[in-house]
């Protein structure tokens, strides 16, 4: 707001005149209402009038400056009259006075009438100001005087908020060039902005123009535009910004704004930790995506030449393998979904330890999406001794061999791997350097997967294994008690929580297994419209419907809440269509992984419901997959796609609801 | 010298007319006062100078006194923002 802009011609009065304090300041009123902001001139001078008795606004050095927050001001205004011969105004200091501002401000709780107060106080502190104002022989000539007083105050404004010292790490693992490419682009925007920068660059090099503590002492911010890790300790309590070099390189200028703007946040140790768990947790997601994508797609064309060929309702099992073209597309769909969770796990793992955990990562993942089941059928004959417990232990019990932990076992095993990794850097560092060369081809793959191994194989696949069996004991349970719906909506949730890991493959196990005991039932001779029979085809149908929800849902919040999504996520939206109707619930994985507090609740209760309403309402499915390419063989069709549409609704909402705006990532 | 520390609360600041009374009190001891609000300082016994701090309710002013009668001045308005302000 200017003082200027609050001015108009008509409301100055050069050659006021005016015998008593009453009349100067009804005088004034009148110009003012000539700016035409005041819709109850009456109202307004009464409230001026109430204002002065509560104490004299002649607040000394011969200027007044009465004022009114009213609800008879429509915009805030001024107005100024000069009073050569001056007149006796019950001043602070007894002087008449000269000079008189007059403030109209509506009647908002922003209190205008203070900050024009305080921009009018800060141009009459000079009196040289004052003197030039009572020489202005034209209104005109009296707003120049104003406006050059606000041009003279207003850079120098400006430059107490944008004139800074910043001091600025660069970094990259792989190279210098990298490094000194961010350290020149953030001195260069800078120097444009009038931001001093000084640069700690940490290149394969070493380190060079090591930052003094005084230095940072002394900055106003930090900027960290590193891919290695960078010592951070000296940094607290500054406000920091910690993002790849990349992001040093293309966009410095942004970065110096968050920290000049004070939108940058205080470093306190704790904080950069929880994203940079984060930032890991990314690196895998961002990578899998493609895999799940492709293999997902190439996966529902296999289905959709199946159901063009006519075997929707004939294939059964083997749905979407009944041609050559389809087998082939299912098979490549399903190794490039089967490289999902290893990509997630190495990526991590690489994200945190740098290359050399890359292919722990890898190994952790593919033992996590695999199991231990290579092993499983394999005869032993006879052992004793520790060779049995290693066999009875990792391998022995029924599930244990066979157990997947999905996508959820995914990320603990990338984390893991990634920090079995750091720990051996550490561990290495006091070796000699003439074995430096061995450390990355020798040590570290071999210890690194070994552990990596050993912690998959002994704890966690029997621990998943563990989840698994008590899951499916549970299922038959429910199913012997009778309560189909709850049943249903078990398994529908099931299927949306950890979508390939233990939970969902107990769920879909036991649908697929309920497929079996109906066709043993029919072959017994039992009727297909038997209770018993019908049951068994309800489950199946909860089952594919629970796994149908989830990419729906996302890709339905994606275009409903865009905000809460990434680019690259609301891009998969089409993708995710697809793969919801194609029941390839692996579409929602990244999203999942990526925000699993928030995501996989929402996932979890609309697959939950879906599954729920369609035990409710009966319906049946007696083919293990095939999405809406089997639905000509779903016994009450209508009332299951609406099922589904009601759960991916839920889904959709909920996300809508708790999920956090996304970053903008422009 | 002496200082102490104010937080605003009368609800509408240190506007025009606490202002001159402020002005007016320190006006009264010999030694220098200084107003000072977020790194801005200012000679509280000008008028403009207090207004243009622009204090608003639950925000903190540092005043400071030196010289003569520093202790005197400092006591009357610290009492004067207390009652006022």
């Amino acid at each position: 707001m200017n003082i200027r802009d609050l001015l108009s011609v008509n409301s100055i009065e050069l050659k006021g005149k005016a015998a008593t304090k009453t009349e100067a300041i009804e005088q004034m009123v009148q110009l003012m209402a000539k700016r035409g902001n005041i819709k109850d001139v009456k109202e307004y001078e009464r409230g001026v009038f109430a204002r002065e008795k509560e104490g004299t606004t002649g607040i000394g050095e011969g200027i007044a400056i009465p004022h009114c927050k009213s609800a008879a001001v429509s915009a805030p205004g001024l107005a100024a009259m000069i009073l050569p011969e001056g007149v006796e105004y019950d001043s602070l200091d007894g002087q008449p006075v000269k000079l008189i501002f007059l403030i109209a401000a509506p009647d908002t709780r922003a209190n205008i009438h203070l900050d024009v107060l305080s921009r009018l106080s800060v141009l009459l502190m000079d009196e040289s100001f004052t003197e030039n104002l009572k020489k202005a022989r034209t209104p005109e000539e009296f707003l120049q005087v104003i406006d050059e007083a606000e041009a003279a105050c207003a850079p120098k404004e400006k430059k107490i908020g944008t004139l800074g010292r910043i001091v600025a790490v660069t970094g990259c693992p792989t190279g210098i060039a990298h490094t000194y490419m961010a350290a020149e682009a953030l001195e260069k925007a800078g120097s444009r902005l009038g931001i001093q920068i000084r640069v700690e660059t940490r290149g394969s090099g070493g380190v060079k123009n090591v930052l003094t503590e005084d230095e940072i002492a002394t900055a106003d911010g930090v900027i960290i535009a590193s891919d290695t890790k960078v010592p951070m300790d000296r940094f607290e309590g500054k406000r920091l910004i910690d993002c790849n070099v990349a992001e040093g390189i293309s966009k410095p200028e942004k970065l110096i704004g968050k920290i000049m703007d004070g939108s940058a946040e205080i470093y306190h140790g704790e904080k950069p930790k929880t994203q940079r768990s984060y930032t890991h947790l990314m690196s895998g997601v961002s990578h899998m995506l493609p895999f799940v994508i492709g293999g997902g797609i190439l996966t529902a064309l296999a289905f959709l030449i199946d159901t063009l060929m006519g075997y929707s309702a004939i294939g059964g099992g083997a749905f979407g393998s009944c041609t050559p073209v389809s087998a082939f597309l299912k098979y490549v769909g399903g190794l490039s979904m089967g490289l999902m969770v290893p990509v997630l796990s190495g990526y991590i793992a690489y994200s945190i330890a740098d290359r050399p955990g890359l292919a722990v990562g890898f190994l952790g993942g593919l033992l996590a999406s695999n199991g231990n089941a290579r092993f499983a059928d394999y005869d032993w004959g006879d052992l004793g001794g520790f060779q049995k417990f290693v066999a009875d232990f990792a391998f022995g019990s029924p599930s244990g061999g066979t157990t997947v932990s999905g996508f959820l076992g995914g990320i603990l095993v990338g984390f893991l791997a990634g920090f079995i990794v750091l720990g051996l850097k550490k561990l290495c560092a006091k070796l000699p350097d003439s074995l430096e060369g061995i450390k990355p081809t020798l040590i570290y793959p071999v210890v690194g997967m070994f552990l990596v191994a050993l912690l998959m194989c002994f704890v966690f696949n029997p621990l998943i294994g563990l989840i698994n069996t008590g899951l499916s004991a549970m299922l038959t349970a429910l199913a012997g008690a009778g309560l189909i719906t709850l049943l249903g909506a078990i398994l529908g949730a099931m299927m949306a929580i950890d979508m390939g890991g233990p939970i969902n493959k107990a769920a879909y196990v036991f649908g697929t297994g309920m497929l079996a005991t109906a066709s043993e039932l029919m072959a017994a001779g039992a009727d297909a419209s038997d209770p018993t029979v019908q049951a068994c085809y309800i489950a199946m149908a909860s089952i594919m419907v629970g796994g149908m929800v989830p990419p729906v849902g996302i890709a339905i919040a994606c275009q409903f809440f865009p905000k809460k999504f990434t680019v690259a996520e609301r891009g998969s939206r089409i993708s995710n269509l697809i793969m919801g109707c194609s029941f390839i619930t692996e579409g929602a994985i990244p999203f999942a992984a990526s925000d699993p507090a928030h995501v996989i609740p929402a996932t979890m209760v609309g697959a939950g419901i879906a599954g729920g309403l369609s035990a409710f309402f009966g319906c049946t499915l007696m083919a293990p997959h095939g999405g809406i390419f089997v639905f000509a063989t779903v016994g009450n069709p209508l009332l299951y796609i609406i099922s589904w549409l009601a759960g991916s609704a839920v889904t959709a909402v909920m996300l809508g609801f708790f999920k956090k705006d996304a970053v903008r990532e422009e | 010298m002496k200082e102490f520390r104010h937080v605003i609360t009368d609800p509408d600041g240190i506007h025009a007319r606490p202002a001159g009374l402020l002005v007016k009190e320190a006006a009264k001891y010999p030694c220098s006062v200084i107003m000072e609000k977020d790194g801005k300082a200012v000679d509280a016994k000008r008028i403009f100078g207090v207004m243009s701090l622009a204090a608003k309710q639950g925000q903190e002013v540092i005043i400071r006194c030196e010289g003569e009668q520093e202790e005197e001045a400092a006591a009357s308005l610290e009492r004067f923002m207390k009652e006022n302000l």
